[in-house]
């Protein structure tokens, strides 16, 4: 009797996560996590330098590199996914299952997010109990930062699925996902005011003010459309070579 | 009535694959394939290179879509509901690869739990399957670590895991020694007397006549011969035989040899040797035999060089070449 899609969806997320911890992906990710944290926390007192006094500004220095590592995570959790599958033709051993490829989409992306959403959430917990510790307080702005942050990841990871589909290649889908949202994004979002167009739009640009809700809803709308599209192309795609 | 249980019985067969058809973009790789395999039958797909057998299984198994026609499995389409078209079979396609970073347990067990298996009967069946293709030392080594060979044996363990009622097969020996080949010949002999149905390609006719009941002749994507091994090789047209003789055949045994009805080519192999390409089948050899000892010739031996159904493939595999 073949189980539920949920229950399958939850077989294929926990052997995606496998596949990042024991890959040393997941190890990778923590090691430089733990190298920010602590040269933020190590090196002003080291140097002689005073830390931020209040808990926002001190924050604020730790949310500068969140993007980054928000599209690191991208690039390692989520851009070859799916490609990978036929690059390196596992697709023959998973694809004859009785499992639908929708399935194994969410399946993975689930995981993903999951991966993403710890990593993140270790940064920003060193972040607040260093603030705490340091500042002697924390402000509900903190968690914004993350909530805020945590949106950003869901689009950087829907993006990543659609290119993931769309593309043959795991190099072609990784790189082009880093230099997305690291140049080409920016870039976009750096001309378009110069034609008066505001790019509340392009989530590199997205800003935190005025309204975060409209840049939590554009990032919701990055991650269900990759998602969905992701879905899309690769009931579509074939394993043919 | 009877035409409507027939149809019926045809349609729910392991594998009905109806005026199946596949475009590369202006390559056409499969024109309109019909094939049915019944219950327990076990089928050789054979063909050349590029004829399309690869086509057709990644078709039934929802690797690729047919660009007309439909192919189903015990009644179900694959297109419209893979996961119930599938849950009944097990399947070797080319020569999969498997993550590296997990051990042939662990694999068989991402498998099983896809296809809603008890952690009990995953433990019982992953014991028997990896027993079954000598794989049981490496259990829980990493995949990475392996092989081609070992690869393929694993690829033919998740195949058996949920004991299918249909097993397709892609070239299952591929990479394997000689002692593998036997071995996994062993256990698609041990299932098709177990009654299930096989769906096999290879390019290996001697594997396919030792293993199948019925051939399938594949070329250009068009289906040449459907038949039973037996009858096929019966029915080939044309042999060739080795014949060796105590004395060496002089050149007039030799143009004597090819004025017998039934020889169309006679050609001195050696000394004492003769290869001779006969028409008419089994009876046709027999005949020339009767008629070499007529003539006085002494023949010690006289054996076919490769089989009939060989000769048979070769024949029009030529053929659909020529056309």
């Amino acid at each position: 009797m073949t189980p539920s899609p949920l229950a399958q969806i939850v077989t294929v997320a926990s052997y995606e996560i496998r596949k990042y911890i024991r890959g040393r992906r997941l190890l990778g990710m923590l090691i430089l996590l733990g190298l920010i944290v602590g040269l933020f926390v190590g090196l002003p007192p080291a140097l002689g330098i005073k830390y931020a006094s209040t808990p926002d500004a001190f924050v604020s220095t730790f949310a500068t590199f969140s993007g980054l590592l928000v599209v690191l995570g991208g690039v390692l959790f989520a851009a070859d996914a799916l490609v990978s599958e036929h690059e390196k033709r596992t697709g023959y051993f998973l694809f004859p299952n009785p499992v639908r490829r929708e399935v194994l989409v969410l399946g993975k992306i689930a995981a993903s997010l999951l991966v993403c959403t710890a990593v993140l959430s270790l940064y920003y917990g060193a972040a607040a109990i260093a603030a705490l510790a340091i500042t002697g307080s924390l402000t509900w702005d903190v968690g914004l930062s993350y909530v805020y942050t945590l949106g950003y990841m869901t689009a950087v990871v829907g993006v990543a699925y659609l290119l993931s589909a769309l593309l043959k290649g795991t190099v072609a889908a990784t790189v082009l996902t880093f230099f997305l949202f690291t140049l080409i994004f920016s870039i976009i979002g750096g001309i378009l005011p110069r034609a008066n167009v505001e790019p509340w739009f392009i989530p590199t640009s997205v800003g935190f003010v005025p309204d975060p809700a409209i840049s939590l809803l554009v990032f919701a709308a990055y991650a269900i459309a990759g998602g969905v599209l992701a879905i899309l192309l690769y009931r579509r795609r074939e394993l043919a070579s | 009535m009877e035409a409507v249980v027939e149809q019926s019985i045809t349609r729910d067969a392991p594998v009905h694959l109806e005026g199946l058809g596949k475009e590369y973009g202006h390559f056409t790789a499969l024109k309109a394939l019909d094939l049915t395999v019944a219950q327990g039958t076990s089928l050789g797909f054979l063909g050349p290179n590029g004829a399309g057998k690869s086509t057709t299984i990644k078709i039934m198994t929802n690797l690729i879509r047919p660009s007309r026609g439909r192919a189903s499995l015990f009644g179900i389409d694959v297109r419209r509901e893979p996961t119930r078209a599938l849950a009944r079979i097990g399947a070797v396609i080319e020569t999969p690869e498997f993550y590296g970073y997990l051990s042939p347990v662990e694999t068989l067990a991402y498998a099983g739990r896809l296809r809603g298996m008890s952690s009990k009967d995953l433990h019982n069946r992953s014991e028997a399957v990896l027993k079954e293709v000598k794989l049981t030392d490496w259990a829980d080594h990493r995949i990475q670590e392996f092989s081609k060979g070992m690869k393929q044996r694993l690829a033919i363990a998740q195949s058996l895991l949920n004991e299918p009622d249909l097993l397709i097969l892609d070239e299952p020996t591929s990479g394997l020694d000689p002692r593998g080949m036997a071995e996994v010949r062993d256990v698609i002999k041990s299932l098709k007397d177990q009654g299930r149905t096989i769906f096999m390609s290879s390019h290996l006719l001697g594997e396919v006549q030792e293993v199948c009941d019925d051939v399938a002749l594949l070329n250009h994507g068009e289906l040449l011969i459907r038949g039973s091994v037996r009858e096929l090789s019966r029915g080939a047209d044309t042999s060739l035989i080795q014949a060796t003789f105590l004395l060496s055949a002089t050149p007039q045994d030799l143009e004597a040899l090819a004025t017998l009805p039934g020889v169309e080519e006679v050609k001195a192999s050696g000394d004492s040797t003769v290869d001779l390409r006969i028409s008419g089948g089994e009876e046709g050899q027999a005949r020339v035999l009767e008629a070499m000892i007529g003539r006085g010739l002494k023949v010690i031996t006289y054996r076919p060089l490769g089989s009939s159904l060989e000769q048979l493939y070769l024949d029009r595999i030529q053929e659909s070449d020529r056309l």
